[in-house]
């Protein structure tokens, strides 16, 4: 039980508290510490400091005990997190395994998680495009869900905020569905992905293929170099975390700046437990948090508290935040905690050959992946018999490669001496879910070994999910016809909601208090001094990926936050 | 991350792989430790003759020399399914009678293999992933580089 003397109070209490140290997290974390609050992370996983934690990051493929494999073993106990591309002999510590973290799926659900100082941002595929307008707009105007309470002109300047300091790189391709940022040099597409471009802008009036934005330094900047950071090598190893910092991280870049201030705290292996409310006082005053190795429980304070946990376990810290004013969980009161969870749908892919340009190669390795296709499916008007849309990325590769039917010195002959082929070219889509109260978490009678109940994840696609597959592989399938592509090939995945890891919502913003959680400024509705600017805050998906607009909403969030603060509202 | 201690306690031989120097060093052990599979310094050999003979020494070591039998008992013994590791020990076995042939008998005794033997498609696909994720190739014959760089996507061929 907590030490409830008083001088422990005292030592326990800070003028701000951030729960979760990933991409959102570690944004909360150095604005508050940057505006001098003094401020508490807390983080339910171990400590991983850039460098010094990441074990692998300078192997050679050799030096790995199974060449990157994992034992058989670690995949039968790990059904879950094995299906994530990642998950493998490199970066298999910065995952949670199943066994050790469980929740409870009412429909399949692969939920992917870190539990370490920097989360996810050690292991995010790194792409980053802002969302526009036409993102902002879309349930107003296709009447799902709730309105945003946010324009594309309120997040604007807090998108150029931390782009400039997080390290964008990507081209100003002028489009008002994907809005330029201020970025970095962009990293070219290859011979071929150009020769897509080309195919696609002048056949299909209003489709683009641009380059990638992503996360990297491609060229930094005085304030990278501030950070300790470089210029990214190529290496295409993130996952097993950067000692360039050539991509951005929380452990790279948003911790290591608060750290500096001094006002930064940083407690690891620290399970919240739940937000304490205070009813007569009517508002938030602090955190309940259980220690993950001596299982102790903990009560820290603070003025004002940031819930950046990742979408669902923020989902999960609210629902387990009970109270004689909020029984349903904080802020609770229009009963829509924890649903309108929606996520993004990549189930499909496809890939093809191309016999032209074979006189080129490519050589090194692009960071970005290569090239991204904006969302052009029901942009300017409804065209399809779905909703919204989606965005795909798009990449050409051309590599060496051996004929390795024979045995023998011919074999190893052949091994030694590898010969290009045609190009391999590939797409997967990335299709907008639409959130509805029937994708919902809610809490499981069973608990955790630290006591915390359960999650339980009820989460689908539907019909409009399908239908947008569909028109997905038919669209592509007709604009890798019309480039010239070969041997052709559709991939539909029948793979669980989850592995897109891009859950989002469950925690809404909207201007109704009666039918959302969360303000214009990502305050809890009926307990202010609470911000969420995770994905749980997402009142739609988009069809962009969401971390680059979490550290938007982060930053602006605590300005808000701390202005409020200096005037008494809080 | 401090190299030269990984380095260390790593011990890494030619094929990249760690001899447990724990093992007891009866004539009859393996090189290295198993911890699901049971096999022998007989079986060892047999082994280091079969990867030979598909990848020999030519102008270059062969897999035997790279150690990669070694590799290819450490998969099996790691990241191979028991139902593999069944009918690859039942393989092995079989393949004795070609032991201390010459490789050019055991070539065709592979070859000679049903074209969907699960024994002979796993020897040779661990053979070929230890081989072309070899130190000695990584560094000598299709180079590896940790580092790139760079990137150019639109590379001129020659010829």
């Amino acid at each position: 039980m907590a030490n409830l003397n008083i001088d422990s109070v005292k030592d326990r209490t800070y003028d701000a508290i951030v729960i979760g140290s990933g991409i959102s997290g570690g944004w909360s974390a150095k604005e508050l510490c940057e505006k001098g609050l003094k401020t508490l992370v807390l983080e339910r996983g171990r400590d991983v400091q850039h460098v010094k934690d990441y074990p692998t990051t300078n192997l050679y493929p050799w030096e790995f005990e199974h060449r990157n494999e994992l034992p058989y073993s670690v995949q039968q106990e790990n059904p879950i997190v094995n299906r994530c591309y990642a998950f493998h002999e490199d970066a298999a510590h910065f995952f949670v395994k199943d066994q050790e973290h469980p929740y409870v799926q009412e429909k399949p659900f692969d939920w992917i998680r870190g539990y370490q100082v920097g989360g996810k941002s050690l292991l995010w595929a790194r792409q980053t495009q802002r969302w526009s307008n036409f993102d902002f707009d879309g349930p107003a105007r296709d009447g799902f869900a709730v309105d945003w309470p946010i324009r594309y002109q309120d997040i604007k300047p807090w998108y150029d905020y931390v782009e400039r300091f997080a390290g964008i790189a990507g081209d100003k391709d002028g489009l008002p569905e994907l809005p330029d940022g201020e970025f970095l040099p962009g990293y070219p597409l290859n011979v071929v992905e150009k020769y897509f471009k080309q195919q696609v802008e002048a056949k299909y009036p209003g489709r683009k293929v641009i380059s990638a934005r992503c996360a990297h330094l491609s060229k930094p900047n005085q304030i990278h170099i501030d950070q300790g950071r470089v210029q990214c090598q190529n290496r295409t190893l993130c996952q097993r975390g950067c000692p360039f910092g050539g991509y951005f991280s929380s452990n790279a870049s948003t911790l290591p700046w608060a750290a500096k201030t001094g006002n930064m705290t940083l407690r690891p292996n620290s399970v919240v437990h739940s937000i304490l409310y205070d009813d007569k006082q009517g508002k938030a005053v602090g955190v309940k948090v259980i220690d993950k190795e001596t299982k102790e429980e903990i009560d820290f304070f603070a003025q004002v508290i940031f819930l950046n946990a990742a979408a669902l376990n923020s989902n999960l810290i609210l629902l387990n935040s009970t109270s004689s004013r909020f029984p349903n969980g904080l802020g609770n009161d229009s009963g829509t905690l924890g649903k309108y969870v929606a996520f993004h749908n990549y189930s499909a892919r496809i890939s093809a050959e191309y016999e032209g340009l074979l006189d080129y190669k490519t050589d090194g390795r692009n960071p970005a992946g290569g090239g991204y296709i904006p969302r052009f499916r029901n942009l300017h008007k409804q065209e399809t018999d779905f909703l919204r849309g989606y965005a795909a990325g798009f990449g050409a590769y051309r590599s060496a490669s051996a004929d390795e039917s024979g045995i023998g010195a011919d074999l190893k002959n052949a091994i030694l001496q590898p010969k290009y082929g045609n190009w391999g070219v590939g797409s997967h889509m990335m299709g907008e879910t639409i959130p509805k109260e029937s994708n919902y978490v809610t809490l499981d009678g069973q608990k955790d070994a630290w006591g915390m109940p359960l999650l339980k994840i009820s989460v689908d696609y539907d019909e409009n999910d399908a239908k947008m597959k569909k028109d997905y592989l038919d669209t592509m399938e007709e604009m890798f016809t019309a480039a010239g592509f070969t041997n052709i090939r559709r991939n539909e995945s029948s793979q669980a909601p989850g592995l897109d890891i891009h859950e989002m919502g469950g925690v809404r913003m909207g201007k109704d208090p009666k039918t959302s959680m969360l303000n214009s400024w990502h305050q809890l509705h009926a307990c202010p001094n609470v911000y969420v600017t995770d994905g749980a805050s997402m009142t739609s998906t988009s069809t962009q990926n969401p971390s680059l607009t979490y550290m938007a909403f982060s930053a602006r969030a605590v300005d808000h936050a701390v202005n409020e603060l200096k005037k008494g509202n809080l | 991350m401090n190299r030269r201690s990984a380095l260390k306690q790593m011990f890494i031989m030619a094929g990249g792989l760690m001899i447990a120097t724990s093992c007891d060093f009866s004539p009859k052990s393996p090189s290295i430790q198993l911890k699901t599979i049971s096999l022998d310094k007989g079986d060892e050999d047999l082994l280091a003759e079969l990867v030979e003979a598909i990848l020999p020494k030519t102008d270059s070591p062969g897999a035997r020399e790279l150690n990669l039998h070694l590799f290819v008992m450490k998969m099996l013994d790691d990241c191979t399914s028991p139902e593999d590791q069944k009918t690859f020990l039942a393989g092995l076995k079989a393949a004795e009678k070609v032991k201390g042939k010459p490789l050019a008998d055991q070539q065709a005794y592979l070859t000679g293999l049903p074209a969907d033997d699960n024994f002979f498609k796993i020897l040779k696909r661990r053979t070929l992933q230890g081989y072309k994720n070899s130190e000695y190739v990584m560094k000598n014959k299709l180079k590896y580089e940790l580092v790139p760089g760079r990137y150019d996507g639109a590379v001129k061929m020659e010829g």
